[in-house]
């Protein structure tokens, strides 16, 4: 197999591309619109048999993805941030429908104040809408699984649509080695799409997304919503499993680095994991036993797998790099509560904040949130949410905001 | 508490009646809550409303499950089995229908409790306001008696409330005066005392996970809507007089409904099974061969099959 340089984006494109998908609607936004590009080009050189439309808004895009989506078309779209959440209200409208579209979201920090750079409140606030949620650390894991999305999305025991997430900037426009699967092994990966609840027949008209009255039904489709991204838990293995035997690759629900006989463990997702395993390297030549646990999948929520892999420790950190206001970190309300049942439960969990709107997270960072860490399981006594921000990261905002009040004149 | 549950159809003014009870019970000093319940808002389709008042404060919200009375701002409620007009009622429930017919006509081909009024309102209101659906402050006036409240309180209840629907002032005064006619036509009904039951643990049932063709909100079966019957939704139906028709087929363009169609002779024929009454046909038709005729109570008047 050969691999070649090319950004997430780009990989998150082949992936499309790969599915064979049949229609894409796009609108471009920044850090996303190079995929979109991308998918453009191949419909146009007839490299890709797909129908592509670039739309009026976010809102209209996923509108038109759901519908296409229902008439038995396998479809993909991408989008981020503020668009994300301008298409919103049709998310919950798609998983209704159970139409197992995959969105892909470039991670980007929400207005205002605007920015480009990746944090995962964009994601993170769509965690409610019945999409199932696959959270990338590479260029490579961008591409798989949007290939183990379409597999998952598309089992009749599960049949939700799935979000899968990148890092705007750090993963859409960072380049390094990705292998492109074969074609042919990828139709063997992913049969056809035959929805036995979707399609259209002009003969047997059928309604979808009905009104209902009173609750009763509701309260039973919102349920299977909820069993359907349960059994997705079973689903991922089974695609994990049969991904490795074709493309030996292997990506589980969570994935533990260092763990072994770690005493404490740091939680963290998407690209900046990355950094956390170095961070782990580092602190491990200093003789501190610590590893990290990324989740990958975040919903359907890996609860057991998470147990599983902070069962004895002494103290567990959460390092969220999204801020729910008035809150904390968003994570570490779900890994605090998914740790509660667990009589070998963590002494500590403490929360950190760090990288909103790409801030840097250094490596003395990761240094001090080690040694909080270390000591909150020392004492049994757990911390935060602590707001990463070095005293260096002050400095340069006091002068900014001297810059905005105009204090600093101009000297030429 | 005294739980009281108005039926009524869209327009009909049963959640204006809900609420000039609760005014009234509330100036009245009780505590007191009213509410309404409805679908996609439509003129005609079945709506409740409920009141609820009492010394001590209210604990329940919602649909009133046991209600100590029920009004029915239309007889033709009771037929529909969609209206639940009879839900929870026992023995001790207090029932007004608004209708023309006897409380004995009534009960020979329906299940009611010992203490039932009626009272043709709709009659009353035709006749001293001119507008057969304005009956929400008579309803209010009779709920009001049946409970036992003062007149001064539903007076003053009627008024806020008429007022804040942006009615003129002679039209208020108007409604105010039938409004007492029927408040002084009942008597004070003999309220169940109602003791709180207790309750078992409910049997819970375990969701599975079902296949997308049946865990989906989705309806295969085209065209069910015609199990649904609507002709109970109408105050006047559409009537042809086929001398006056030219065939041109606008009523059957206008309908909204489908329920027109034409026959070989290109006449209209209306199925009254599903014609809601919204009288566009009537309006548009250019020759005046579709008159509205007014429903009338046990004669040709709908009923639910």
């Amino acid at each position: 197999m050969d691999s070649q340089m090319m950004t997430g984006n780009l990989a998150a494109a082949w992936g499309a591309r790969l599915a064979d998908v049949d229609y894409i609607p796009a609108f471009p936004i920044t850090p996303q619109t190079e995929i979109v590009e991308a998918l453009a080009k191949w419909c146009e050189r007839g490299e890709l048999a797909a129908r592509f439309v670039s739309m009026d808004s976010e809102h209209s895009m996923m509108t038109a993805a759901g519908a296409a989506e229902v008439t038995g078309a396998r479809v993909f779209t991408a989008t981020s941030s503020q668009g994300l959440l301008h298409a919103f209200e049709v998310l919950y409208s798609i998983s209704g429908w159970r139409a197992p579209l995959v969105l892909v979201n470039v991670s980007r920090a929400l207005a205002a104040p605007i920015t480009l750079e990746s944090d995962h409140n964009d994601v993170l606030a769509a965690r409610d809408a019945g999409f199932l949620q696959i959270h990338a650390e590479t260029c490579q894991e961008v591409l798989d699984s949007i290939l183990m999305a379409y597999r998952i999305a598309e089992d009749e025991r599960v049949m939700l649509p799935v979000i899968v997430n990148l890092d705007g900037f750090t993963l859409s426009f960072t380049r390094e080695p990705v292998t492109v699967p074969d074609p042919d092994t990828v139709r063997r990966y992913l049969p056809p799409f035959r929805p036995s609840h979707l399609g259209f027949t002009a003969s047997s008209p059928h309604a979808l997304g009905v009104a209902v009255i009173g609750g009763t039904p509701y309260a039973y489709f919102r349920h299977q919503v909820h069993l359907a991204a349960q059994n997705a838990l079973d689903v991922h293995r089974e695609a994990a499993e049969s991904f490795q035997a074709l493309f030996g690759r292997r990506y589980d629900l969570v994935e533990g680095y260092r763990l072994d006989d770690a005493e404490d463990v740091l939680v963290m997702t998407n690209a900046g994991a990355s950094t956390g395993k170095a961070a782990v390297d580092l602190a491990r030549a200093q003789g501190k036993r610590v590893g990290l646990l990324r989740l990958r999948v975040i919903r359907p929520w890996p609860a057991e797998a998470i147990r599983q892999a902070l069962r004895g420790r002494r103290a567990v950190a959460v390092l969220d790099q999204n801020l729910a206001p008035g809150q904390g970190g968003i994570l570490y309300q779900e890994v605090a509560a998914c740790v509660y049942h667990e009589t070998a439960r963590p002494r500590a969990l403490c929360s950190f904040i760090g990288g909103l709107g790409g801030q840097n997270l250094s490596a003395g960072e990761f240094h001090a949130v080690f040694e909080q860490t270390a000591q909150a399981g020392v004492t049994g006594r757990g911390c935060g949410p602590v707001l990463l921000y070095s005293a260096e990261e002050h400095r340069e905002m006091t002068q900014l905001q001297m810059v905005a009040a105009g204090s600093v004149k101009r000297e030429w | 508490m005294v739980a009281v549950r108005f039926h009524g159809r869209g327009g009909q003014g049963a959640k204006t009646a809900s609420r000039i009870l609760g005014t009234a019970a509330f100036i009245s000093g009780y505590v007191a809550q009213d509410a309404p319940i409805y679908g996609a808002e439509r003129r005609g389709a079945p709506v409740a409303a409920f009141t609820r008042f009492g010394r001590e404060p209210i604990r329940e919200r919602g649909a009133i499950a046991h209600p100590d009375v029920i009004v029915v701002a239309d007889a033709s409620l009771l037929d529909d089995a969609v209206a639940h007009v009879l839900d929870g009622v026992t023995g001790q429930t207090v029932l007004f229908v608004n209708s023309s017919l006897s409380a004995d006509l009534l009960r020979t081909h329906l299940s009611l409790p010992e203490q039932v009024t009626v009272r043709d309102v709709t009659g009353i209101a035709l006749q001293q306001l001119g507008a057969r659906e304005a009956i929400s402050a008579l309803l209010g006036a009779v709920a009001a008696r049946l409970v036992g409240l003062a007149w001064e309180p539903v007076r003053s209840a009627i008024d806020g409330e008429l007022r804040d629907l942006g009615l003129a002032e002679p039209v208020i005064e108007r409604n105010l005066t039938v409004a007492r006619q029927c408040y002084d036509s009942v008597e004070p009904a003999t309220l169940p005392q109602g003791t709180a039951q207790a309750v078992g643990a409910a049997s819970l049932h375990q969701p599975t996970y079902e296949p997308p063709t049946k865990g989906t909100a989705r309806i295969a079966a085209a065209g069910n809507s015609v199990l649904r019957e609507t002709g109970g939704w109408r105050t006047f139906r559409p009537v042809l007089i086929p001398d006056k028709c030219n065939g041109c087929w606008l009523c059957f363009v206008y309908c909204p409904d489908g329920v027109i169609t034409m026959n070989q002779e290109d006449r209209p024929v209306v199925d009254y099974d599903h014609c809601k009454g919204c009288q566009i046909c009537v309006h548009e038709c250019p020759t005046h061969a579709l008159i509205a005729e007014r429903e009338q109570e046990g004669g040709v008047a709908w009923t639910a099959k």
